[in-house]
């Protein structure tokens, strides 16, 4: 757990940060957010004493952060930056044993822990450990950064804005891989972001700053259905109903009952399409490849004409999609269903509008309104395929 | 094209009576076929510098060996050829033209070494080029050229005087780096030591090394030391070799991207495991470039010592010039020119030794 | 008075300049403080020729061998940056990093047993061992113009001519002003050394003062052309800074 309590900077006359106190209990995730220059990365700073508070207390386990060396500290909290800063005369493996190595490991003991860590966080070692960082992808220099600060398996983990300096979908990916290893790994997290969406996917609670004061530390959900001021409500955005989808995944709402034949070329008879609308067409082993819309079949359609090829890296959703995402594809293709696929492109379910409408039917707003005459009924439905 | 011009217009070698009075021109047919096998590779060169991309670095190559090779063999020939019948004090020199075939010969050959892409191509041909240059050697052909005979009379001195430069070039050079290395790190912590100490380096350096030399007596003679000799000598040197190193070890530690500083401090690590484990492997290639300049501008500097008696190979340059003795300038001249390209070299190769293949080449200089 | 900021080395510079020439001037300068320095000496000042000639006689010296190199090298580098002279790219840089290591004694001695002694002789060696870092910045400059900036130009209806005079040449002035520079404060100290092949100049005394043991005239001759070097630099840093756009001062 980590409490922070009147915990103030200043810079001369300037107050960066300004009497913040709140706690995070163990294993939670809390974002701190806010504009910037509203001083979340100076809080962050200060936890890991990169930067010295002026005045109050932060502790760590009821430990304060004052009573150990700046190192000693540093070496047993996680630290990743949106530069990532990876050593660059110094390989991969090299780059995740940097802290152990600092707390004096021996090499039988780090090395294989360095080489679990790039595993977990989706990099083969056997293909990346020797490598250099220049070698890399931005979105894997920052898995890097992810294994080198969880290498000595420091209980707390600092995050400045790690996901910021990368493109949108490498971000996604990046922000799913992190949920994962959160949900299995459960350390406490602090992460710092400017990226609203960002916060209400990842968070369990929200640290909303501006100018160097919290101005409200809650759920997600809280900040979103009850702000505490009007600043909340404005930074959150006003399509705050959409955002909350941005909180459950396709997981939490997918149907697995789906209809599925590999026979994507031969004719679908009308009685495969029992209660479902869509028949998907998959290969031997499961992998998308098209689907079948029994409308179309009763419309008249030659059968053997009625399969709409498509690719499953385009037209399908993964079940750690967030709903937002899942809707805005949709809202995309002009499609009330999406088929929902895994990593390697099999087929694994499908998510219908109409379940994401039911996750959110006590929000507000527009989202209410989406009846199927005003925004559905605009959206090109069949016209769209043919 | 000037280097054809050159052996085809500019006496090739010079035939003189004894070793002061002014010689007979000769020109390149003196040396019979192998002046001919010279001019082919020359037009060789010309073929190669408009060849097409991917032919150009071998021919290159080829024509800089060879007419490398070539203008040494007909030097030796023509000497002998010269030197046959003359009384023994007579000298055959090298000529206008042949030292500008030369001088071409070793720009085709750099040219070929930058345009050839594979190593495996520039490592063999340039085995096969310091082979035909032994032969040469050996065949002896060469001895009858003045030069020659200039080292044969001061054989003794002459390895002497080369290991006298390399000391106060080497002296220079190791204070600047002890004085240099840790003064560029104060400069990367401190503000005022960077304005400050950088800019007073920087004056130094645009001193003529002979007015640093003359400047140096006062206050040396001031403090009871010698005026004249090695220790001004080295003192200037240091001071010469102080501002490439200091300099690009600022500019090797300023350089580091901060974001690496950051994760470096924000896992926990202190100023000094900071500085060794990721600060120094970052700023290594442009210290060790730094080295390297200071080491090329030293050698050449310490020449000019040889005037306050500090000895090295420039006694040989001045003592030529004094005499107007040719033979004996170029016995101090070529010699200072090998060891600053030899010195160039080497430290390119610990460069690629030393600095981790995770860094970028070709970083600033 | 506020003075522009890029201003301010500039006038100091040529404050600079002033200064010197009023102090090479004063012969009776020398004289009263190198007697002052040296009580015992008969002759504290060279007695060959004053300061002032002896600074001319140097100025004369680089001036045209620095002349020749910046007629010669900048357009050389200009050349090999261009589709016409792309041939010849790899072999001019080879040379002029090449000859970078040469030690600038050393040239003067190549050139020696061709040229002979003399002023001539001296100018030649300084011209050739002036060219390379004339040479090697003007092409650096150019190359180091992003090719957007050109694309750009190009886009805008420039010509090759104008893309040169309006894009290339302003944004690579710093670059070649700092090879400039270079150039001309070795030069400056290599025509000390070029006293000694009869070249004439403020190696003269230094090297005359050495002969005879007459440390009043090193010290005559070591100063002044310290204070040539250092004087020429700044004038020098002061035309780099001027020459760099406004837009691109750090």
């Amino acid at each position: 757990m980590i409490t922070l309590r009147d915990v103030t900077k200043s810079y001369g006359e300037v107050t960066a940060v300004d009497r913040v106190s709140f706690e995070v209990p163990s294993g939670e995730v809390c974002v701190l957010i806010g504009p910037s220059g509203c001083g979340k990365t100076t809080t962050l700073r200060m936890i890991n004493r990169l930067i010295e508070p002026t005045s109050g207390t932060i502790e760590i386990d009821g430990r304060d952060i004052m009573d150990s060396r700046p190192e000693e500290l540093r070496r047993h909290i996680g630290y990743v930056i949106q530069s990532v800063g990876l050593f660059p005369h110094l390989t991969v493996a090299e780059n995740v044993a940097t802290v152990p190595k600092l707390l004096g490991w021996e090499r039988r003991r780090y090395e294989p822990k360095a080489l679990e860590l790039l595993e977990i966080v989706g990099l083969p070692p056997a293909e990346y450990a020797e490598k250099y960082p220049r070698q890399l992808s931005g979105g894997q220099a920052q898995r890097v950064g992810v294994a080198r600060a969880l290498a000595a398996d420091p209980p707390l983990l600092l995050m400045d804005e790690p996901f910021g300096a990368v493109d949108p979908l490498t971000r996604e990916r990046l922000q799913a891989e992190f949920a994962r290893i959160q949900r299995e790994l459960r350390k406490t997290v602090i992460f710092v972001t400017h990226d609203v969406d960002e916060a209400i996917k990842l968070a369990d609670r929200i640290a909303l700053m501006r100018a160097g004061r919290l101005e409200q530390y809650d759920t997600p959900e809280t900040l979103l259905d009850h702000p505490a001021s009007k600043f909340v409500h404005d930074f959150m955005g006003s399509d705050r109903a959409l955002k909350r989808l941005g909180r459950a995944c396709v997981a939490d709402v997918m149907r697995t009952d789906v209809e599925s034949t590999t026979d994507g070329t031969r004719a679908i008879p009308r009685e495969a399409c029992t209660d479902s609308r869509f028949v998907y067409l998959t290969d031997e082993s499961g992998v998308l490849e098209g689907w079948v819309d029994c409308r179309v079949l009763d419309a008249g359609t030659p059968p053997e004409d009625a399969g709409t090829p498509v690719d499953w890296r385009e037209a399908a959703v993964h079940p750690e999609t967030t709903l937002k995402d899942a809707l805005s594809r949709m809202l995309g293709f002009g499609f009330r269903n999406v088929a929902v696929v895994d990593a390697q492109g099999r087929l694994v379910g499908e998510v219908s509008l109409a379940a994401i409408e039911a996750t959110m039917a006590d929000a507000d707003t527009h989202i209410a309104n989406l009846e199927e005459g005003e925004v559905l009924g605009a959206l090109p439905d069949e016209e769209a395929r043919s | 094209m000037v280097a054809l011009t050159g052996c085809a217009l500019l006496p090739f070698v010079e035939f003189r009576a004894n070793r002061i009075v002014s010689g007979e021109p000769e020109s390149v047919l003196a040396a019979g076929i192998a002046g001919w096998v010279l001019v082919a590779f020359v037009v060789l060169a010309l073929a190669g510098a408009v060849a097409p991309e991917r032919a150009r670095g071998p021919l290159l190559l080829a024509a800089g060996a060879g007419s490398g090779l070539a203008l040494l063999w007909a030097l030796g020939v023509a000497a002998v050829r010269l030197q046959q019948g003359a009384p023994a004090i007579a000298r055959v020199s090298i000529g206008p033209g042949a030292w500008l075939a030369g001088l071409g010969a070793l720009v085709v050959w750099f040219a070929g070494t930058r345009a050839t892409g594979s190593a495996r191509v520039r490592r063999t041909a340039g085995a096969v080029a310091l082979l035909g240059v032994a032969a040469v050697l050996m065949w002896g052909g060469l001895a009858e050229l003045s030069i020659a005979r200039e080292y044969a009379v001061q054989s003794r001195r002459f390895w002497g005087l080369v290991r006298q430069h390399l000391v106060l070039a080497g002296s220079g050079v190791g204070f600047g780096v002890l004085i240099g290395i840790p003064l560029g790190v104060l400069a990367s912590r401190n503000r005022v030591v960077r304005e400050v100490g950088l800019g007073v380096v920087s004056v130094i350096q645009t001193i003529p090394s002979m007015a640093m030399l003359g400047l140096l007596i006062a206050p040396l003679s001031a403090l009871g030391l010698a005026a004249i000799g090695t220790t001004p000598a080295v003192i200037a040197l240091t001071l010469y070799a102080l501002l490439p190193v200091m300099r690009n070890t600022f500019v090797g530690l300023a350089g580091v991207d901060p974001g690496v500083i950051d994760a470096g401090r924000g896992m926990g690590m202190g100023r000094l495991q900071l500085l060794v484990r990721v600060e120094a492997p970052l700023a290594l290639p442009l210290v060790i470039e730094g080295v390297r300049a200071a080491a090329v501008l030293v050698i050449g500097i310490a020449a000019v010592t040889a005037f306050i008696g500090a000895g090295g190979l420039g006694i040989l340059v001045f003592q030529g010039w004094g005499q107007q003795a040719d033979d004996l300038t170029l016995l101090g001249a070529i010699p200072m020119v090998v060891l600053a390209v030899l010195a160039d070299i080497s430290m390119r190769g610990l460069r690629r030794l030393v600095v981790s293949p995770g860094i970028e080449e070709g970083a600033v200089s | 008075m506020m003075l522009a900021p890029r201003m301010r080395p500039v006038i100091a510079a040529v404050a600079g300049v002033v200064v010197f020439a009023w102090i090479v001037g004063q012969q009776d300068l020398w004289v009263r403080a190198l007697s002052a320095l040296f009580p015992g000496s008969v002759r504290p000042v060279y007695p060959a020729a004053t300061v002032a000639e002896l600074t001319l006689q140097h100025l004369r010296l680089v001036g045209i061998s620095s002349g020749l190199t910046l007629l010669v090298g900048i357009p050389l580098g200009i050349w090999v940056t261009r589709p016409s002279g792309a041939d010849f790219r790899e072999i001019v840089s080879a040379s002029v990093d090449f000859g970078q290591t040469f030690p600038p004694v050393a040239v003067l001695a190549l050139m020696m047993p061709i040229l002979g002694f003399g002023l001539w002789p001296a100018v030649v060696a300084l011209f050739l061992y002036g060219m390379f870092p004339v040479v090697s910045n003007t092409v650096a400059g150019l190359e180091a113009v992003p090719g957007t900036l050109i694309d750009a130009a190009r886009g805008m209806g420039m010509g090759r001519g104008r893309i040169l005079l309006a894009v290339e040449l302003p944004l690579a002035a710093r670059v070649i002003m700092a090879g400039v520079r270079t150039s001309v404060v070795i030069n400056i100290g290599t025509a000390t050394v070029a006293a000694a092949v009869g070249a004439g100049g403020l190696g003269d005394p230094i090297i005359g003062g050495i002969n005879v043991q007459n440390m009043a005239y090193v010290l005559q001759g070591a100063t002044a052309a310290a204070l040539l070097a250092i004087v020429a630099d700044g004038l020098l840093a002061g035309a780099e800074r001027l020459l760099t756009p406004r837009g691109l001062e750090a």
